[in-house]
């Protein structure tokens, strides 16, 4: 067994992967009414194009792109436009919703299928990701087409696909590997056709050996990694494959890297291969908090508490519910708003489980120096946050934290970190803005 | 269609893990006590045990009156914290002192050294240190004089009436020093005012191997946490097994406190002894349980090694020059102010940061 890759820093949370890890994908049906989030992506929110007492056909544009970094959405079912909802999202406070009543969830495929996707030229793959509205699954959600649009001058050599899946309980992009291996294979190769790389990889934490099986089976080069948080972190990922690191205020493709998340890969061949766009993805629904704890293939816009439900209903004390992971995720006011493109996971956390909500007084322990995967002074950027010196929180390099919430975690006084740290950052770009206008 | 529910929301992330101030403070008292087991067989139960039970009460008890008047949640005071300072200042007394003298101190370290500063993780410097050093300044006799030998609480010194060290040392000692302030330290800082020949013959004396066994084993004069070398670094092996201790500033400390009292702790250059620098005075208490604090020490790795070699250097300078012979706790409190300096030019390189090259 060869030596296993990781990066410095980082922590080893209880994993709660068993939970789910072994619950095949069930695909459920689309609810009654869908309420499918104009603004699932990073970029600019799609404008509507359909409007209340439109019959809607499944895969058909609902949203249409607005502007270079933005996607076009699709309504996951055929149906009856309701109307159009600003409504409370996971990833964001509200934004704006297309609501559809359903009537079926069947139709030929929106695009033309391509089985041999070498017959194409890079560009019009390029194009067909972007027409199915394709962005990261993994998280952040960034549109697919522009990361597989590197700027002149820029040359890519390594495609790494990111299958570390570090959050604790979430189990979707493992159950994708191992039931739906092909699709990712697929995917991997058709991005790396585009980009024209030397070099593919997936990298995979040594907690899923059925996964790393699978995908070693089917030839792909699997880069076997430490079981660490936040191994799934696009930079610390990069580091422990390539030992390149993304300076400072750079991107990955600045070092020669794309690294697209194991569900983009397979939402990619399902776009190629079978002319799909993307309305569907795999959710884990996991938790103490939730009585049968699986992984679900549902359609976007599926609201929370509908897949609560397929997973048993609520169990216990459930005090705080999450859109993701339980250490990145972001706390749900309400368990009515829908599923994006980017919900990963959705946990229920019990009185129990959940962090407390009281800190303390900021020892110096340094726990969070010797934690921090990005190599910064959190205890001290947090102080001076506090304080609301927001200058020397900068000279700190507030603006490299990318809140994994390692530091909260590690913190004997339970101190929130994360969240001093964040009012800095917005602090900062707040002022950058006023100076520049 | 189910019914809607509502939660909490708070701020990632939604985990912790299962570390707490508390149970580090704790960790340290556990980790202090061998050491006053090694006291009490040494200086007994009225020499080594009432200072530490009375400078706890009044440290956890001036916690309180201060988070009252202040309007803070005072179960606080019970934190460990109070606890730890109180330990600390009552093992930098002689053995035997007044009762007074640790409720004074740790009611001192308490009130000014941490409270008026805001409390837990806001002080400056070490609070045991600085009550040590208020009581340096005022009470200087009670302090630096009436050193018990160790089993002379019950009436067993056979052996230790010279404090450990040889009777040819003691008899070289000036009258006043060798009657009240014998200690190992004092005995070397005095042979620098003898004739060459004789401030030779004592630093060997204070080298040779039994006395230095007699160091390791606690049986000296010296203050009464500070003796029992073997239990303190049992605690420090608690602590290190608890992932407490960061094993940088103990070892940056011990390891410059044995190189500059090589090179500069003799007459000439290098001709001090490393052994003797490491094994008398508090550098093992002080290294390992009061230069480790955290609230006032770097939070940088680099810092942590600059901090321990500057208190290092700082001991040696002031045992070897400086007015008293010990400066193990003077040179702490000057590193603790230099603390956020160093941390400011400490900073580690940031994952991705490229240095620029002036």
């Amino acid at each position: 067994m060869t030596k296993l890759r990781t990066f410095p820093g980082g922590v080893h949370p209880d994993e709660y992967k068993e939970l789910a890890g072994k619950a095949a994908i069930r695909r459920i049906k689309a609810p009654e009414t869908v309420r499918v989030a104009l603004c699932q992506h990073l970029g600019a929110p799609s404008k509507p194009v359909v409007a209340k007492g439109d019959k809607v056909v499944r895969g058909q544009e609902i949203g249409s792109q607005n502007g270079y970094v933005s996607l076009p959405t699709h309504s996951p079912v055929t149906g009856t436009v309701a109307g159009l909802e600003e409504m409370p999202l996971p990833h964001r406070r509200s934004g704006l919703a297309v609501v559809i009543e359903t009537d079926s969830e069947d139709g030929p495929p929106p695009f033309e299928p391509w089985p041999d996707f070498t017959s194409r030229t890079p560009a019009e793959i390029i194009e067909r990701i972007r027409l199915a509205g394709i962005c990261g699954m993994g998280g952040a959600s960034f549109p697919t087409h522009v990361k597989l649009s590197p700027p002149d001058g820029k040359r890519i050599d390594t495609l790494i696909l990111n299958g570390a899946e570090c959050e604790p309980y979430l189990t979707a992009d493992h159950r994708l590997m191992v039931e739906r291996t092909a699709d990712v294979v697929l995917g991997m190769k058709i991005m790396a056709f585009v980009l024209g790389v030397e070099r593919c990889a997936v990298g995979i934490e040594e907690n899923k050996p059925d996964a790393i099986a699978a995908l070693s089976g089917a030839g792909v080069d699997v880069e076997v990694l430490k079981v660490k948080y936040p191994q799934g972190s696009e930079k610390q990922l990069i580091k422990a494959i390539t030992g390149r690191e993304v300076p400072v205020g750079g991107l990955p493709l600045d070092i020669g890297v794309v690294v697209p998340n194991v569900g983009t890969a397979a939402a990619v061949a399902q776009a190629v291969r079978d002319g799909e766009p993307s309305i569907r993805r795999i959710v884990t629904v996991s938790g103490a908090g939730v009585r049968a704890p699986g992984n679900f293939d549902a359609a976007v816009g599926t609201p929370f508490h509908d897949l609560i439900a397929e997973a048993g209903g609520y169990a216990g004390d459930v005090c705080r519910l999450l859109s993701g992971g339980p250490m990145m995720g972001i706390a749900q006011f309400t368990d009515a708003v829908p599923v994006t493109k980017g919900t990963s996971g959705i946990v229920a956390l019990t009185t129990a489980e959940a962090r407390k909500l009281t800190e303390g007084p900021c020892i110096k322990c340094g726990r969070c120096v010797d934690a921090c995967p990005m190599k910064l002074l959190p205890c001290l950027i947090a102080a001076n946050a506090e304080k609301e010196k927001w200058d020397r929180a900068e000279e700190l390099g507030a603006l490299n934290c990318m809140a994994c919430g390692t530091c909260s975690f590690v913190c004997p006084s339970d101190r929130f970190l994360v969240h001093y740290i964040k009012r800095a950052q917005d602090a900062i770009r707040a002022a950058k803005r006023s100076k520049e206008a | 269609m189910a019914e809607t529910r509502t939660f909490q929301v708070s701020m990632s992330p939604h985990f912790g893990s299962p570390h707490s101030t508390r149970r580090v403070m704790f960790d340290v008292v556990i980790a202090l006590l061998p050491a006053l087991l090694g006291a009490v067989w040494l200086f007994g139960l009225r020499g080594a045990l009432l200072p530490v039970v009375v400078g706890v009460a009044a440290a956890v008890a001036a916690e309180f009156v201060c988070l009252r008047l202040m309007k803070r949640d005072t179960s606080a005071a019970l934190d460990g914290s109070a606890i730890v300072t109180g330990i600390l200042l009552a093992y930098n007394l002689p053995p035997g002192v007044p009762w007074w003298l640790p409720v004074l101190g740790s009611a001192f370290a308490i009130v000014v050294g941490k409270q008026v500063f805001g409390g837990l993780g806001s002080n400056l410097v070490n609070p045991a240190l600085l009550g040590r050093a208020f009581l340096m300044a005022s009470f200087p006799v009670l302090m630096t004089a009436g050193w018990s030998a160790p089993f002379e609480w019950r009436n067993a010194a056979a052996g230790f009436e010279t404090h450990g060290m040889p009777a040819s040392v003691v008899s070289e000692m000036p009258v006043a020093d060798a009657v009240t302030g014998a200690t190992p330290l004092r005995a070397w800082k005095d042979s620098f005012g003898m004739e060459s020949h004789d401030g030779q013959a004592v630093r060997e004396g204070l080298t040779d191997p039994g006395t230095l066994m007699n160091l390791l084993t606690g049986r000296r004069g010296g203050c009464l946490g500070e003796t029992s070398i073997i239990l303190l670094l049992l605690g420090a092996l608690y602590l290190f097994v608890r992932k407490v201790l960061d094993w940088r500033i103990p070892f940056s400390y011990l390891g410059s406190v044995a190189l500059f009292g090589w090179i500069l702790g003799g007459p000439g250059f290098f001709d001090g002894s490393a052994v003797f620098s490491v094994l008398s005075g508090g550098v093992i208490l002080g290294g390992f349980f009061m230069a480790t604090d955290m609230v006032t020490t770097p939070v940088t790795h680099a810092g942590r090694l600059v901090f321990g070699l500057g208190a290092g250097l700082l001991t040696v300078v002031i045992r070897r020059w400086g007015g008293y012979p010990e400066g193990c706790s003077y040179s702490i409190l000057l590193m603790n102010l230099a603390t956020p300096l160093i941390d400011r030019f400490t900073k580690p390189r940031m994952f991705g940061e490229v240095r620029k090259h002036a």
